[in-house]
Order: C-alpha cells, then structure tokens, then sequence
C-alpha cells in the first residue's frame, strides 16, 4: 500500500462528494424525512404548531442547507461549503493525531 | 433522524450528551492510536461523501424521504465501529451548528442514534455475517440492520420524551426505515464497499484496518 494511492482515493473521494454537492440540490426529495413524517402522522395537531414554533437553540447561518435569496446555487454552494468544512475539520482532526510519530 | 431541539426536554437531552460523551472520547483515542498519514486521507474524503450523500434525500414514497448515515460504511473500511462514531460526531457537528439540521441540544442523542448505534449495530452484524454471505450481503445487511435498529431507538428516545406516542411511533419510524435502510444505507453501503474491494482491496480488513500498529515492535515478512 503506497501513500500515493491513498491521495488517489482522497482525490476521487472528493470528487465525488462535490458531485454530489452539485446534484443533491436538484435531485434530493423535499418529503420530509422519515422522523419528521412520523413527527406530522403521530403527534397531535396542538402539540404539533407548539413544535413547529420553537426555534433552535442555536440559529444556523444556512438554515436547510440554502443561502438566503440564492435559490438552487445557494443550496449547491452551502452543501459544498459544509463538505469542505468536513473535509477540512477532519483532515485537522487527522493531522493533530498523527503528528505523534 | 436528525432530531430537532424542539421535539426533547433540555433535561433529557443533556442526558444523552452524557451517555454520547465517553464514546466520542473513546473515538478520538482510536483516532490517536489508530490514524496515520495514510489513513488520514481516506478517513477525511469518506467524511466529505457522507456528509455530501446525507444532504441527497431519497424519496421512499408514503411522502416520505430519507437518506443515508453511513456509520456502518466508516466502521467497515476502517474495521472499527469507533471510526464510525467519530465521523458521524463530526458530520453532526457540521450539520447541527452550520445548517440547523439536528438540534444543538439534541446531538447527544443524534450522534448516540447514528455514530453509536447504526455504526456498532452495523460493523457487528457485518462482521458476524461476512464469513457466511460474503463481503456484499453482509455489508448491505448490517447498514440495514444499523439504520433499522437506530431508528427504533430513536422512537424510543421520542416516547420518552413525550412527543410520540409508543406503538405508533414505533410503528412509524420502523415502516420509513425498514425502507430507508434498504435503499439509502444498505445499498449504497454495500455498493460503496464493493468499489472499494474491488479497486482497493488493500483498504479493507487485514491490510489496511489490522496492520500491526506501528508502535509495536513485531517484524513481519
């Protein structure tokens, strides 16, 4: 196993993430997801809009994974923004570990 | 299965911080002990592709989507469940504080449902299965059985907390994820780790995950 095609894999695997990024927004359904589904069928409609009214804790700057007012690009470019702050955070993570050689 | 702040009582939720907390501990002491300059890479780009995949809802139809966890997948490549738990922990950090997807109170819980459980619940299974039904089959059913089986718990954690009924919540969330884990984490799962076996067999299993550690002084031809 050569560190070079461990780079390979890092490059492909990115590669791919952001594809991914480019595509989710146009291909991923806007049903809701499963617990939120279950959350609509289950829960009694007053317990329900007392759910719906509370607000994060903490507001996020790209609530749903959009940029305000920037439609599909934004979207793209807030999940790319949040595949490379992974990206970023692990390699970080990785390079603090690792550094015990 | 992200679950918003609103749908659990503070108290509550700072419990399943505290339950999550020595898992995340103990998966930064794997990252310790186990990562190096190789494993860095693959560790970083599958963290990217299943923070991307889990922006992808899939429709499952019943007006419902879902998308896939991945623990499972982390857990298989690197032949530890606390690989999983760890990428997942930092997929949820991103996810809650950036895009308000999970609440910030509640991912205790969200990285016990999809780091702990989907990621110990799906390299075991994977690991029992292997032997006899083979790489693919396996893998396909202990992300299944991980998504299944942390969705259970999940409507579990929602009765407690007294936003879901019992039956019926279980009843939901295990019809939408029996599914979800069929398409969204089974398939792709075992999709992904078939390309891997396939264009890099040295990643998976003995090579890659039980290397002898390099502080350990065993020689080997």
């Amino acid at each position: 196993m050569s560190g070079k095609s461990n780079v390979k894999f890092f490059y492909i695997g990115i590669a791919i993430a952001l594809l991914l990024a480019i595509l989710a927004p146009f291909l991923a359904s806007s049903d809701p997801d499963g617990l939120e589904s279950a959350a609509g069928e289950i829960v009694e409609e007053s317990k329900m809009s007392q759910i719906e009214a509370t607000e994060p804790v903490v507001s996020s700057p790209m609530p749903d994974y959009s940029i305000e007012g920037l439609g599909k690009g934004g979207e793209v470019a807030a999940i790319a923004v949040g595949t490379l702050a992974v990206l970023a955070i692990s390699l970080g993570l990785g390079k603090v570990f690792s550094k015990k050689i | 299965m992200h679950i918003p702040d609103s749908f659990m009582p503070l108290s509550q939720a700072v419990i399943y911080w505290i339950i999550a907390l020595p898992f995340i501990i103990t998966s930064m002491k794997w990252a310790k002990n186990e990562l190096d300059e190789m494993k860095v890479p693959v560790l970083a780009a599958l963290a990217a592709g299943i923070f991307a995949i889990q922006a992808m809802n899939i429709p499952i139809g019943m007006g419902t989507s879902g998308h896939m966890v991945g623990a499972a997948l982390v857990a298989i490549v690197f032949g530890s469940p606390w690989a999983g738990v760890l990428v997942l922990t930092l997929v949820l950090i991103v996810q809650g504080f950036a895009f308000g997807d999970g609440g910030v109170t509640t991912m205790g819980a969200n990285i016990l449902n999809m780091g702990v459980i989907s990621g110990f619940i799906g390299y075991y299974t994977y690991v029992a299965l292997r032997k006899s039904v083979g790489t693919s089959i396996a893998s396909f059913g202990g992300a299944w059985l991980g998504l299944f089986i942390s969705a259970i718990v999940c409507a579990v954690e929602m009765w407690i907390a007294g936003t879901f009924p019992l039956v019926p919540g279980l009843v939901a969330m295990g019809t939408y994820h029996l599914i979800i884990g069929f398409i969204g984490e089974g398939l792709i799962t075992s999709i992904v780790i078939m390309a891997i076996a396939k264009s890099r067999p040295d990643l998976l299993e003995d090579n890659f995950t039980a290397r002898p550690e390099k502080n350990k002084k065993e020689t080997h031809a």
